[in-house]
């Protein structure tokens, strides 16, 4: 053992014994299981799973059954319904989100003062637990009582109290709404930032060159913020396509599947119908979905922030 | 032309439209700009303001139709409800009723107060695991190359985006054949997870600015790997880890799926134990509101420090804030 060997302690050597070139992934190790056995093997798994016939009450009896579920998926009309109403909650929302975010965004730059205080207020909806939000919503809705109700009577755009959380035909739109309440400040703080990054010189040189407030919108700030936007929009239909507190709260997916959008119907088939394999099935269309937005999200990602060094 | 303008711009305008030069368009702007922001600030807020007043109305008055927009006797009834149900649960009704003389009349027996206390167990928890690994683990990715950091860390930007109801089903048996089906211990570990991508992603973008001089300086101080790491980076990275912290405390004190599925109501965190109380007393909306408000408390004090990380955060550090 040599002069400089002796002054290290034993946690040195001990690490030491281990080859230089392995060293480095010692302190990564934990993330990587963590992350690993607690996010990807899940995935792995409800791929696996989707191919046998499980139930949740005998979870150790499981039957091969090829692409029985699958075919199950393509088949009832229930999951067709499902699928549509999950379309819906995406488009709309996002779109709704988005705008809305971007109109408050834009307001919180260009005409409110205070920017910090007003964007801590805006971000409330987004921090606040989902439960509470859906709550709510849920509440200003609800049956009779509803103040949405009320305030829809005394506008006279309806003359009856319309229990809207209970109707096949209606259900879907109060969660939409919340899910929109919920989004859209956050996309509102993607856009505020955006503005924020963009140099103020740009429009000073815009303006003498006697560009118009439209003109600069259109040739400046949406060009600037483009990949911006791009990952916020991104961000709103992996938020939207996930979210399941919203719709749990409110209606619980009824009545019958008229609410019921793809996370619901999985929470519904695995741990009411006791049905895994086919709730694993539904899982990695999930994923699949999932999996393309990640895509185009590592895709802009990398615009922005050069190649992965 | 006036020459007074305060906009010195304006001479160079050649092209503009009514709607900029006449004296009615600037009134139809400013009508326009006002009326957003009317709309947006009562969508936004007027559902805060409705849970803030319902927490505040007497049982009585949550009944009435039509709704009162402003209480009109403000009453603490709602809050009492909760700690009443609080202490219902707990089994210390009788000591309360005996020894202290006060009467416990609520029929709601959910322990508001016990599902803090788990939620506290398990956030903090998760927040300390995902910012002790991950702190690490972006230190090594900071500074220094190794094989597979790209896919690295675009594994931890992709599993982001999965957590959730996709992969609660596979989580569920996963957790079974562990063993850990409820267990706070599990939540822990899950949460940390998910959140631990947050934090590298956080912590990496603070060390990539962090000046060589001052590694360079410890290490002529005959700093170990360790000792730099433990007397200079952490004290001057502070900031960062608390907002990380602070990060995944909230994401852990929000998430519903995992809580809902992986335990059972004996063990239950906030979210699935105000889903109950959400749904099983939907009548008392005063007692549902305060205890809303109640469990909202720690995370709006969290946002007023973690707002400027807010979006680098959120992102994956796409976008800086």
């Amino acid at each position: 053992m040599s002069y400089a060997d002796q002054t290290r302690s034993t946690y040195e050597r001990t690490i030491d014994q281990i080859p230089a070139s392995l060293r480095v992934y010692l302190p990564i190790l934990p993330v990587v299981v963590l992350v690993g056995i607690f996010i990807f093997y899940p995935i792995v798994r409800a791929i696996y799973t989707s191919f046998f016939e499980k139930s949740f009450l005998r979870p150790n009896q499981a039957e091969f059954v090829g692409l029985a579920n699958y075919a199950e998926i393509w088949n009832s009309s229930v999951i067709h319904q499902v699928l549509w109403n999950t379309f819906l909650w995406v488009t709309v929302g996002t779109l709704g989100a988005i705008t809305i975010g971007f109109v408050m965004g834009w307001l919180l730059h260009k005409k409110l003062p205070y920017v910090s205080v007003a964007s801590a207020i805006v971000l409330i909806p987004w921090v606040l637990p989902r439960v509470v939000g859906a709550s709510i919503w849920q509440f200003m809705f609800a049956g009779s009582r509803g103040i949405i109700n009320e305030l829809l009577v005394q506008l006279g755009i309806t003359d009856q109290y319309i229990v809207m959380l209970g109707s096949p035909a209606l259900s879907l739109w109060p969660p939409i709404i919340g899910i929109i309440w919920r989004l859209a400040p956050l996309f509102a703080l993607l856009t505020l930032t955006s503005y924020q990054g963009i140099d103020d010189h740009l429009y000073e040189a815009a303006r003498m060159d006697g560009a118009t407030p439209w003109e600069e919108f259109r040739y400046i700030t949406l060009p600037m913020m483009r990949y911006n936007l791009a990952i916020g929009f991104l961000l709103m239909l992996i938020y939207n396509i996930r979210s399941f507190s919203m719709i749990w709260v409110m209606t619980k997916g009824g009545p019958g599947a008229s609410s019921t959008t793809l996370p619901v119907m999985i929470y519904r088939t695995a741990f009411i119908d006791f049905n895994v394999g086919l709730a694993s099935a539904l899982s990695v269309l999930l994923l699949s979905v999932l999996l393309v937005f990640s895509y185009y999200y590592i895709r802009v990602y990398d615009k922005i922030q050069g190649e992965f060094q | 032309m006036s020459t007074d303008s305060p906009d010195s711009t304006e001479p160079f305008r050649t092209n503009q439209s009514w709607l900029f030069d006449s004296q009615a368009g600037t009134y139809l702007r400013k009508i326009v700009v006002g009326l957003a922001t009317l709309l947006t600030a009562v969508f936004v807020l007027f559902p805060l303001y409705w849970l803030v007043v319902t927490a505040f109305k007497t049982t009585t008055e949550i009944q009435r139709i039509p709704p009162t927009i402003v209480p009109q006797n403000w009453s603490l009834q709602g809050f009492w409800l909760v700690i009443e149900s609080s202490i219902r649960a707990s089994g210390y009704k009788a000591f309360f009723e005996n020894t202290l003389g006060i009467h416990i009349s609520s029929a709601i027996d959910i322990n508001v107060i016990g599902l803090i206390v788990s939620s506290l167990k398990v956030s903090i928890g998760a927040a300390l695991v995902a910012v002790v690994f991950g702190t690490i683990a972006s230190y090594v990715i900071s500074r220094r190359e190794f094989h597979g950091k790209n896919v690295l860390m675009i594994l931890l930007l992709v599993s982001l985006m999965f957590p959730g109801p996709a992969i609660m089903v596979p989580m569920w048996e996963l957790v079974s054949t562990l063993g850990l089906y409820n267990t706070h211990l599990v939540l822990i570990l899950i949460y940390g997870a998910m959140t631990v991508p947050f934090v590298v992603w956080l912590m990496k973008g603070f060390f990539d600015e962090f000046p060589q001089a001052i590694l360079d300086a410890a290490r002529m101080d005959q700093c170990s790997s360790y000792e730099t790491f433990r007397y200079v980076i952490i004290p001057m990275s502070l900031n960062s880890l608390i907002a990380s912290f602070i990060f995944a405390f909230l994401l852990a004190w929000n998430e519903l799926v995992f809580a809902l599925t992986l335990l059972s109501n004996t063990k239950y965190t906030v979210p699935p134990g105000l889903l109950t109380f959400v749904q099983g007393f939907n009548v008392q909306w005063n007692a549902v509101a305060a205890a809303s408000i109640l469990v909202s408390i720690p995370v709006l004090i969290g946002l007023a420090y973690i707002q400027r990380y807010f979006v680098q955060g959120l992102t994956g550090g796409a976008i800086k804030g």
